[in-house]
Formats: C-alpha cells, structure tokens, sequence
C-alpha cells in the first residue's frame, strides 16, 4: 500500500501519507542513544585536543576540508587573500620614483563613488616628460567613501593604479585618517614586494618610445 | 601545644584544603566547559588570556624548579645512602625514572624542533633523528631493557654492580633530562623580549573572574533589596559546605609521644585501625549522619533559587524560580530514595564507613549499578544544568531566575552550579567509586590476589598508599566533572514536561524498584551460607581485577592513540592556497596552539 494517494481530513486534502518513523526500541529508551551521542562527542574532544597539543591541527586554509579544527583565530592567524583580492590602492612607480600616473583623470572619471581626487601639474622645464604627460601635484582617494569596485583600475591607461597590495581597508579613529594622499599611496607595495608595475614602459627619449609631443601635434 | 589546639588548626587547615578543592575546580570547570564546547565542535575555544612576563622571569621559571628537582636527587644520591636491601628497589626507581625524563625531554624538544624549524646545532641534530616518535619506541626499550636487565641479573654475581650502576645513571640521567631540559627553554627563548603565560588559556577565568568582581551591582527598583542580595549566598554556600563530609583521603596515622602527635607511621598493617588519639581523618568533620547532612544542605540550595526568583520582581525570574523549586524539589526524592539501596548494602550512613566498605569488597557500581545511573541522572538534574537546565531556559525565560543579576552575583550563581557539579562528582565517587580506593591497594601495598591464590605483593610506606589514594580520589572526582560537561555538550534541553515526566514516573520508580530489589538480594545473601559468602568474597575480587586491567587497557589504547600518525590531505583549490603555501601555512602563527 505504498504511495497510494488518498483523501485525509474533513477538507479530503489529496497526499500520500507520510510513514511514522519506524522508533526502534534502542530509540526509545534513551540510553543507547544517549551513549552513542556522547562516544561520538568525546571522539571529537580527544582527537582535536590530540591534534591541538601536539602541533597537529589542520592548516584551515590548506586542509580545510579534513576533520578537526578549521577556525582561524584572527587577527593572530590570517587568511591569505585570493590573487585577486581588491584591497586598498597603490600608486605604482616608475624605475625612477616617480609615479606612473599621468593624471588624465580617467580613474576619477569612472569612480561611481566619486572617491578620487587628483589636481594635474606639468613637468618641470628641462624634464623629457614635459609637454607629452603630465603629473599629479595632488591624488586623493577618500578610503571610506571607496566602495572597492575596482573601476578605477580598469580605466587606467598606463596601469598607475592597481588595488593588489592584499592589505583590506583598516578601521581607523577619525575620517581624516581615511584621506590616502598620494604620498601614502605610493608608499604600497604590491603583493609582490614591488613599488613597480609587471608591465614594460617606454619612458621619453627611450628606445621603442614613440617620440609623440603634445606640443607638436 | 595542646592536642585540641592542634585539632583545631588542623580541622581549618583540612576545610581550607577542600574548599580551595571545590573553588578551583569549579572555577576551572566554568572555563573547560566552554572550552571543550568549542573544541568538540571544532573551534579553538576561550584561551587567549595571557600574562606577559620578562624574558628573565620566564627563565628562571624554567631554571628554578629544575635546580630545586636536581638539588633534591643530589642530596638523595650524595647524603641518604640507603640501606643495601633497599638498593635494588631505589636502583630500580631511579632508573625509570632517569629513562623516562630523558626520553619525554627529548620527545617534547623533537616535536618543537619540528614544528617550528631548527634554529641550533642541536635542533639540526635533533630534526636528524626525524620523526619524534622514534624517540618514544627508544625510550620504550630502553624501560623494558633497565626493567629485565635489573630483574635478571639482580641475583647474580654482577648484582651489586648492576645495582650500583642503575642507581648512579639513573640518577645521572635524571639530573641530566631534569636540567638540559629545562636549559633548553631558558635558551630558545634568550632572544624574545617578553614571555606570554597562556598556561592553555587557563588565565581566562581568573580574567574573567577579576571582570566580574569590579561590574556594576545591579538591583532592580521595585525588588526587595535584602532578599535580592541574599539569594546568591544561600544558593552558594549549601554547595561548598556539603563537601565537609566527603573524606579526601584515608586516615593518616601518627605515633603519640606524651601526649602529643609524634611523627607519621612508617607503615600499616592491612587492616590496621590507628589509636583515635593518634590518627588524622581527611574529612573535614567526622559525622555519623553524613549522608543525610549533604541531603539536608543540598535541599538549602533551593532556598536560594526560589528565593532569587521572588525577589527580582520579574515574571520571568519568578517563573525561573518556580521552575527550579519544582524540579529541584522532585529530583532531591529521587536521590534520596537512590542512595537508600546503597546505605542498605554498606551498612552506614558514614560516607568513611562506605568507602572502606568498597575498599574491603565492590566498588559500588559494581554493587549497586542501577543506583549509581539513577543518582548520576537525579544529580544533573539537581545541578540545574542541561539537559535538565529549564529553570534558566534562554529560548523561553530569558536567563531564568538570575535574570536580574549582574557582576559577582550572578557570577555567584553561576558558580554556585559548578560547586555542585564538583561536589556530586565528589560524593558519585565516594559511594559509587570507591573514594580513595584504588583496586589491588590496601593500607601496607599492593597486595594482587584473587580469591586464595596470591598473585603479587609489595609493602608501600604509609605516607604514599595515602597520597596516592588521595589522587585517586581527585581524578575520578574530575573525570565524573568531565563526564558531566560531556553530557551538557551532546542532549538537548528537556521540555518542561518531560522533565516532570522523567523524575517522578521513570526515575522514581525505578529508585524503588532498586531498593526493594536490594533489601531482597541482601536478604537471600545473608540467609545463605559461608559458601555464598565466598562466592561473593571471589566475584569482589573479580571486579578488582577488572578494573585493573581495564585501566591498563585504557592506558595502553590512549598512549596508541596519542602515538597513531595524523594523515591530512592537502587541497589545492584556491590562489589563497598558494599564497599560503608560500608562506608556509596560515597553522604555523603564535595562536596555533
């Protein structure tokens, strides 16, 4: 008489009847449960007290998947961020120390949060890089208001800004400390280590560079 | 000095011993609960409090007691020369002891090496010998070796040698493991600017001991301020006090020099009974009518729940005390009604009485198994704690009957009900556990026999069967505790129904089942004769047997089990594991543990 639909109730609702958990006698009386439970909690105390004393806890990033303890104790022990993990700006440099960025505003321009701010200045007289780009006296970005979308990163043309120095936005006292000047900026390394960008750059006056001025065309 | 003043201080010596006993457990017990809540459930737990000590200190911590040991075996070795029948047993001792330390030292070094990566020659050559495993199987040869070598050739012709050499390296290694040990601490930690005391995160409940103290004392308006404050201390006290009748220890013997007590017994006769002048009971207060005394002040507990939830003038706090009267009230018959089989079976209401009763024949769950399932069961319940924890249900009653209570009050309450776990630990393991008695270990040694047959003897002084009794004693205590956190971390919470259910048509009955099934077999047993009498003379001695082997079992299946090889698969499925890779793994950081 399995799965056979009949009408149950005053309303006659249509379903097939659920069977009643078939309750062994183990079941209800208790106590065999009751032992079963507690054997498979101290299974766990022992072993992961074991794997505690003795060094021998799961790495919870690397086997995160096996048995026992997987919990990290932040901030002591941290997660290493994925690859591409957008965590706060840099500036990237060029081989001199200058920044790469040219102050185009492309980056503000895109920003949905309007957290960018950049003041462009002219090169030097004298420096190769006057009259083809230009600098920026001043590059602001209010770290609160970012909403790390990564926009800005995408409309760079000469990959000045880049969000992967894996550090996530710090909680700080007052909102003056959320303003990142260009100072501060430039001071982050990538993930690698680097101040630097992987891609090549043909400065002015440099083999392969173009030769293009904006004063001549 | 007179010998009731000496009575007197020893009697406050004796109740600050068990107090101290009672307070630190339960303190640490608050702490292990949660601990071990997290680590069943896989995370760390609370043990992040830590006390940051210069790196001098920390040294000398490390120094200090070792120098104190190394000090203590060269005087043994230099100044005490024992008795030349002696020196066998003292060769021995001190043999295994010296191989033990050694390898343990080098185990422990071995497996720090290699979590954390040599930093010295000797760590280079330590992570040499590779897995510290090896160590333990080396050391274990190196006992069985000392152990047949000592054993063989004892009688032989090269016996003084033999002996002389076991006593002098084994000291020798002793004093070498105890020191390089401890120089090995003091010298890997030279470099850091400060130590961090974690001991496990034990500091925990003393911090969070320290924070309750200095919280705001919270009173309602409308409740009635006298009442209000009083009810923690009435929960509190009944709890502590109860462990007054529980003897922690066997009666330690004194000669009488004129008058007064004189120095201990060397040794005792098995059944020797010392001279009431001369004798010191570990039990806080000797009362015939022990056993009544702790239902007595086990029912005063109630006073204070019912009494916390009057008073705070909040519905649910009244519900919360009326929950705990109720259930504690119900719950007390079954207790009660347990023990009268045991008191039936023993013969006494002295719980001294009782234990010396097992120690002569059965524990008592082998006597009375029911009882002890039952009492276990009633005393959970009596101890307001989950399963049975209704009177502070959180999902219905907010937190009960202390609803209204903040700082040291409510942590008075709190720890009022971990007193009560200690305390029923303690009496379970008086009536049910044998107290102080271990199995096989009588007043003048092991003595292993089985009916007639004598299988093993060996005299021990007076002063270590009693201290080892008394260890005994403390470790099925803190095992029933443990025993108990366990079942707050597997049941759900009763309804409170099945609560009432439980107690008065299950538990209750059954107690009485169990007394009239008592009284009848007690009955059969002492109407039949002698040969029945042995019969039950040998099964005793079965159960002891037993035991024994079954905690050397146990002992042997824990040390397999700590020594069984952890396989863990690594999977690659992310860049974060690269990253990690990279930095050698996210376990090796300071709060790894």
């Amino acid at each position: 008489m399995k799965n056979e639909t009949v009408a149950l109730g005053p309303n006659q609702v249509v379903g097939a009847p659920v069977p009643r958990p078939q309750r062994s006698a183990s079941v209800q009386t208790y106590i065999p449960e009751i032992a079963k439970g507690l054997g498979i909690t101290m299974k766990h105390f022992f072993q992961n007290t074991k794997e505690m004393a003795f060094g021998q806890r799961n790495d919870p990033v690397l086997e995160g998947i096996e048995d026992g303890i997987n919990c990290i104790s932040y901030p002591e022990q941290k997660r290493p961020y994925p690859a591409r993990f957008r965590g706060v700006h840099r500036l990237t440099q060029r081989e001199d120390g200058a920044p790469r960025c040219v102050a185009c505003l492309c980056c503000s321009t895109a920003c949905p949060a309007q957290c960018i701010h950049i003041e462009a200045g002219e090169y030097p007289e004298g420096d190769p890089r006057r009259g083809y780009e230009r600098f920026p006296k001043r590059f602001v970005i209010d770290e609160l208001r970012c909403i790390f979308c990564g926009f800005c990163v995408e409309a760079c043309p000469v990959d000045a800004i880049r969000m992967d120095t894996g550090v996530h936005a710090a909680p700080y006292d007052s909102r003056e400390q959320f303003i990142f000047e260009k100072d501060i900026l430039m001071g982050f390394p990538g993930r690698d280590g680097s101040r630097l960008t992987g891609n090549s750059r043909h400065e002015p006056g440099e083999g392969g560079h173009p030769g293009v001025d904006r004063d001549k065309h | 000095m007179s010998l009731t003043l000496i009575s007197f201080l020893l009697f406050v010596l004796k109740a600050f011993v068990v107090v101290m006993f009672a307070m630190n457990v339960a303190v640490i017990l608050t702490w292990a609960d949660r601990r071990q809540g997290a680590m069943i459930q896989d995370r760390v737990g609370p043990n992040r409090a830590v006390a940051w000590i210069p790196t001098f200190v920390a040294q000398g911590l490390a120094l200090g007691p070792a120098l104190l040991v190394v000090g203590a075996v060269a005087f043994a070795l230099l100044k005490l020369e024992p008795p030349p029948e002696e020196l066998g047993q003292r060769a021995m001792l001190f043999s295994q002891l010296g191989i033990l330390f050694t390898w343990l030292t080098f185990a422990v070094v071995a497996g720090k090496v290699q979590t954390r990566g040599p930093q010295s020659s000797l760590d280079g050559w330590l992570s040499g010998i590779g897995d510290p495993r090896r160590i333990f199987y080396a050391g274990l040869i190196a006992h069985f070796l000392a152990l047949f070598v000592g054993l063989a050739l004892n009688d032989s012709a090269f016996g003084p040698q033999i002996r002389a050499l076991g006593y002098g390296c084994g000291a020798g290694l002793l004093i070498f493991s105890v020191l390089g040990g401890a120089a090995y601490a003091a010298f890997s930690i030279r470099n850091e600017p400060r130590v961090g005391l974690r001991l496990a995160g034990l500091l925990h409940p003393a911090a969070d001991g320290l924070k309750t103290i200095f919280k705001e004392d919270f009173i309602p308006p409308n409740a009635d301020r006298l009442l209000h404050s009083l009810a923690p201390f009435i929960s509190f006290f009944p709890a502590l006090v109860v462990m007054a009748v529980i003897p922690f220890g066997d009666t330690l013997c004194f000669t009488i020099k004129n008058g007064g007590l004189g120095s201990l017994m060397s040794s005792m006769p098995r059944d020797g009974v010392c001279q009431a002048a001369g004798s010191l009971r570990l039990q806080v207060v000797d009362l015939d009518v022990g056993l009544l005394y702790f239902f007595a002040l086990a029912g005063t507990g109630i006073v204070g729940a019912a009494l916390a939830g009057w008073a705070s003038d909040n519905k649910y706090s009244l519900l919360g005390g009326v929950r705990a009267a109720s259930q504690m009230v119900s719950y007390e018959v079954t207790m009660g009604l347990t023990l009268v089989g045991a008191v039936m079976v023993y013969g006494t209401l002295r719980v001294d009485k009782m234990i010396e009763w097992q120690s002569q024949n059965a524990w008592g769950i082998f006597v009375q198994p029911v009882a002890f399932f039952l009492f276990f069961t009633a005393s959970v319940a009596e101890s307001k704690r989950i399963p049975f924890d209704i009177p502070e249900g959180e999902s219905e009653i907010v937190a009960g009957y202390f609803t209204e209570y903040a700082g040291m009050k409510f942590a008075m309450f709190f720890f009022a009900e971990y007193i009560a776990v200690v305390t029923s630990a303690g009496l379970m393991s008086a009536i049910f556990l044998g107290g102080w008695d271990l199995p096989f270990l009588y007043r003048d040694g092991v003595h292993i026999a089985i009916g007639g047959t004598v299988l093993f003897e060996q005299g021990l002084p007076h002063v270590l069967v009693v201290v080892v009794g008394a260890l005994g004693f403390v470790l099925k205590t803190l095992t029933l505790c443990w025993l108990q956190l366990m079942i707050r971390w597997t049941l759900p919470r009763f309804r409170y129904d099945q609560l009432m259910r439980l107690g008065w048509r299950k538990l209750l009955p059954a107690s009485l089942a169990n007394v009239l099934a008592t009284g009848l077999i007690v009955m059969a047993i002492v109407s039949a004769g002698p040969e029945v009498g042995q019969f039950m003379a040998l099964l005793a001695d079965c159960t002891k047997a037993f035991l024994a082997i079954g905690g050397l079992g146990g002992l042997i299946y824990f040390i397999v089990f700590l020594v069984k090889p952890v396989h863990k698969r690594q999977t690659l499925s992310s860049s974060s594991a690269q990253y990690a890779i990279a930095a050698g793994g996210t376990r090796s950081s300071r709060m790894s543990a």
